[in-house]
């Protein structure tokens, strides 16, 4: 219908998420219509984070490589699937921080996680993200998740408590249950976040297996 | 809570149609077969609950050569002084368009905070005569009418058990075979999916047998009332019980069947196998009962359970009869329509009306049309 390079445009947004055949039809038509410098720059920008971000060879959180320093070519596939090696020399931000406390890992599901957690400016110690969550119905087991690599930096960097900050919905729960039975053996704490009511939320809407696990997570105050 | 006035467009068999039933009293609505008496039944429930109580997808609904399909109430709480008009848009092709006063509706169960039915249809006979999956669909269904942020815990029921069995399927894919030791990564996955299986699993079980237990006694009397008719001072004794599927503790049974589940590929044990069993004058119904008595017993689970909503909500449920005298003798119809629960009834027939009975207002169907 369309010439091969229309086409070809609207094949490729067409496999972004979110994004169904009609709105890829729509973006690509505006692409069209837009100056070249506009739709230049935005090619450009996806080359350039494509060829600076990484994941951080420590925490797989984004990390971004500083500009003039090329950590070779095959950046930023899912780390899990890829053999440990230059790929992963960059350290995250975060990491690199020497303020952090090392001795504390936060472990999350995927890298926008961190962000929502250092938004809140509370935690100061360093993350795990796993790139994902216990998943049957997807295919993903624990060997698919950044599950060995969490174990192994453990003994190494000293650390002496583990967050487990996964998704509050099942498959989030059933990973940090996985992890809290593959780490009760180690010498450390494992604490994992409390799940309960939503701040500004009336106790009467709230269901009852939210409202169970907000009374089994309670905690003394008084008394 | 009731229905003041209903319209439809393109609906089923109903080109245009207005229905306004009484307010509190028994509606009848009166015709011969195939003229769409079931239809106007299932544009009510499709109101109360935004899909067809027949299992049928929207465009099913929809009037044949027909594009959309409309179905529009105004539904009255008097006791909260509220009147809010439903608006439901069913079109081919696209998503169903429900609003409720005027706001688009956010999740099915917000539905039931406006209006709620409790539907008897000839094909609950189901109930008592068919499969455990029906019985506990009825006992659920009540759940989440009574408390409707139960939905929650049912749909999270029903994830665990998608996740543990694509679990289980992988295993077979995997080449495993019983007898050898399955990877270590799999048996502790598995122990996850377990404890969550009898975490949801035992909130399941104990709601279910909390409703059946709030449920017994009003059964019991529901039940009578409908035999007593034909045979006066007979005392024929319902009674429900909860029947699970395993021996408790449920987390030793889950790991009791678990080298069988491996071997099916599915979880075997659990309350998404449980049964509820009725029985009659202390015989199972589903292999002792007669016809007769099966029918009523079915009609009675459904008056009970509106019963029991009607207790906890503080008003009644709408309550539709899809030719409910079809599965009653005289004796039975009689004594039906004497205990009709009180609050808005819409009940079908083909026939006549049990002798001595005046309804609050017919409604004649034919060829589509209806007429007050």
């Amino acid at each position: 219908m369309y010439t091969a390079a229309v086409q070809d445009l609207i094949d490729e947004l067409g496999r972004l998420p979110g994004i169904g055949p009609k709105s890829a039809q729509r973006i690509a038509f505006h692409l069209l219509s837009v100056s070249k410098d506009d739709a230049l720059r935005l090619a450009h920008s996806i080359t350039v984070a494509k060829e600076r971000v990484s994941w951080c060879r420590r925490c797989f959180n984004i990390a971004e490589v500083q500009a003039g320093l090329h950590p070779g070519s095959g950046l930023a596939q899912h780390a899990a699937s890829e053999p440990a090696g230059d790929a992963h020399t960059v350290l995250c931000d975060i990491c690199r921080d020497a303020r952090r406390d090392p001795k504390v890992i936060c472990v999350v599901e995927e890298s926008r996680d961190v962000v929502a957690m250092e938004k809140t400016r509370e935690f100061r110690g360093l993350y795990h993200v796993l790139g994902g969550a216990i998943s049957p119905i997807d295919g993903i087991g624990p060997d698919k998740l950044r599950v060995r690599e969490l174990i192994a930096r453990i003994s190494p960097e000293g650390v002496e408590e583990v967050i487990l900050a996964t998704n509050p919905n099942i498959e989030g729960e059933a990973t940090a249950l996985y992890l809290t039975k593959l780490l009760e053996h180690l010498p450390l704490k494992v604490t994992q976040l409390a799940s309960g009511l939503p701040v500004g939320g009336d106790l009467e809407y709230a269901d009852e297996l939210t409202l169970g696990r907000a009374l089994e997570g309670r905690r003394t105050i008084g008394g | 809570m009731y229905i003041e006035h209903l319209s439809l467009v393109d609906f089923r068999s109903y080109a245009q149609a207005e229905l306004a039933p009484s307010p509190t009293g028994t509606t009848v609505v009166v015709g011969r077969n195939g003229s769409g008496k079931t239809n106007l039944i299932e544009a009510i429930g499709y109101l109360a609950t935004s899909k067809s109580l027949r299992g049928s997808p929207s465009e099913a609904l929809i009037k044949i050569g027909a594009t959309t399909a409309v179905v529009r109430g105004q539904v009255v709480c008097p006791e909260r002084s509220r009147r809010v008009g439903i608006d439901a848009q069913l079109r081919i092709g696209a998503r169903d368009l429900v609003k409720v006063a005027g706001q688009p509706l956010r999740r099915i169960g917000d539905l039931s905070e406006v209006v709620v039915v409790t539907v008897f249809s000839p094909a609950d006979l189901d109930l008592v005569q068919g499969g455990p999956a029906g019985r506990r669909a009825y006992i659920d269904d009540l759940a989440v009418s009574l408390v409707g942020r139960r939905a929650a815990m049912y749909a999270e029921l029903e994830r665990v058990l998608k996740q543990r069995n694509s679990l289980l399927r992988s295993v077979q894919i995997s080449g495993w075979k019983p007898g050898r030791t399955l990877p270590v990564d799999v048996v502790s996955t598995l122990d996850v999916w377990d404890h969550k299986l009898v975490e949801v699993g035992e909130l399941v079980v104990k709601t279910r047998r909390d409703i059946v237990a709030q449920l017994g006694p009003i059964l019991a009397v529901t039940y009578c009332q409908l035999a007593e008719g034909d045979r006066p001072g007979s005392r024929s004794s319902v009674a429900l019980t909860y029947r699970p599927s395993w021996d408790a503790p449920l987390a030793d049974a889950v790991l009791r069947a678990r080298s069988d589940d491996l071997r099916r590929g599915v979880t075997g044990c659990g309350p998404q196998r449980d049964d509820l069993e009725l029985t009659i004058s202390g015989m199972p119904s589903r292999t002792h009962a007669s016809q007769g008595e099966q029918r009523t017993a079915a009609l009675a689970l459904r008056l009970a359970g509106h019963r029991l909503l009607t207790e906890s909500r503080g008003t009644a449920p709408l309550l539709l009869l899809d030719d409910v005298f079809s599965e009653l003798d005289a004796a039975r119809s009689q004594a039906l329509m004497e205990n009709l629960p009180t609050g808005q009834t819409i009940l079908t027939t083909a026939g006549q009306l049990p002798e001595g009975i005046t309804p609050a207002a017919v409604v004649k169907v034919s060829n589509g049309r209806l007429e007050q």
